[in-house]
């Protein structure tokens, strides 16, 4: 009897032995596995994400101005809020020039700012790129690095309020899909050697810093006028020839 | 019987932490705590191999003792050799805790339950030790 007892529990004991191996086994071949499979063929003819910003306005317009701008940026945020709207109206909306937004993240003074740019690129998919880029400068406070760690939920709302369908737009951000043209646009402005935000760029003259109302409508005429020159210089230099 | 199950968890986390150590596996799944602080640290390297490979070295012959003991080779023996391994096992795991606690100040969970099972192996090798010289 007691030698049947101890059969039936070495028993047992060799089967809970083997449910741990075979269990153990499994574990770790399976988080193996998962490191494995993060890495995947690419395709080497694949071009880099190209730098293209934000359009708005009319993109054969004479002049073009570029800013390179931080979500999380106290001046780009003055900027967007007090000047922008005039430059949209009497200049972008005039047709005298178009307008280009690239993102340059402050990633290392500013935490939320890459997510501030990544929920405005989900946002352009659905074509509201401007809308959400209001929202975000209108209430940078709310969700910037001293009020919250987790701005996502700021961001949800303005998506909802700019109407965005709401679940599109959070698995975009989720999965952090824009991440790549993100960066090529901040790489645009370190290649074009932009130091602070916000910079502009009108024409063929570089500026660095928050500009008024008057002054970019200047750069713009300036700029309007060089490629008028540009044209006219053209044109007789084509009559020359004939 | 005890002794050899445990053993043999302790072998998996083990194995777990040195995989990760030699690169196999990409990133640590730690709930709780602080991993990859830990087992990035200075301190997770021992006599020039991860102490995490220590560990799965010292949990390999502690089921080998275990199941040797089980088929009756020389019990007395086994089971001293078991007490002493997993007393030396509870020592280092103590040593280790500390420099997660108070040096490095970073908690690693996979650490603390190979801690704790080699505690629990310590506890279970002394009764059995106990009963072997009773019964011997």
């Amino acid at each position: 009897m007691v030698k049947e007892q101890r059969a039936q529990s070495t028993k047992q004991f060799y089967l809970a032995l083997v449910a741990i191996a075979v269990i153990g086994a499994l574990l770790i071949w399976r988080t193996a596995g998962k490191a494995n499979s993060r890495v995947v063929a690419v395709d080497v003819k694949a071009t880099p994400a190209q730098a293209e910003g934000y359009l708005m306005g009319n993109p054969d317009a004479p002049v073009q101005i570029m800013e390179f701008a931080d979500f999380e940026c106290p001046a780009c945020g003055q900027f967007a809020t007090i000047t922008e709207p005039d430059v949209r109206k009497r200049i972008v909306e005039a047709g005298l020039a178009s307008y280009r937004f690239f993102d340059f993240p402050l990633t290392e003074i500013h935490k939320n700012t890459l997510a501030a740019s990544n929920a405005a690129a989900c946002a352009s998919d659905q074509g509201k790129f401007w809308e959400m880029h209001d929202q975000l400068y209108q209430h940078q406070p709310a969700w910037s690095t001293e009020a919250t760690t987790d701005p996502k939920k700021f961001f949800e709302r303005y998506a909802g309020q700019i109407g965005l369908d709401v679940s599109t737009w959070s698995k975009c951000y989720d999965d952090e899909r824009h991440l790549q043209r993100i960066m090529s646009n901040r790489a645009e402005g370190e290649r074009r050697n932009v130091r602070q935000t916000p910079t502009f760029i009108i024409g063929t003259k570089m500026i660095p810093g928050s500009l008024p109302y008057d002054m970019i409508r200047a750069y713009v005429d300036t700029a309007a006028a060089q490629v008028a020159r540009g044209a006219a210089t053209a044109d007789s230099g084509a009559k020359g020839g004939q | 019987m005890l002794i050899a199950l445990l053993a043999l968890v302790g072998a998996f986390v083990a194995l777990y932490l040195t995989l990760y150590k030699f690169g196999v596996i990409g990133v640590l799944s730690c709930n709780i705590g602080s991993c990859e602080s830990v087992n990035t640290s200075k301190w997770a390297t021992f006599l020039g191999l991860p102490v995490a490979a220590w560990g799965l070295g010292t949990y390999i012959v502690i089921l080998a003792l275990a199941l040797a003991g089980l088929q009756g080779v020389a019990p007395r023996e086994t089971a001293w050799l078991t007490a002493l391994i997993t007393g030396w096992g509870v020592l280092f795991s103590t040593w280790l805790t500390y420099l997660e606690l108070f040096v490095i100040h970073a908690i690693c969970m996979w650490c603390v339950i190979s801690a704790t099972l080699m505690l629990l192996l310590f506890v279970t090798s002394v009764l059995d030790l106990r009963r072997e010289l009773r019964e011997g």
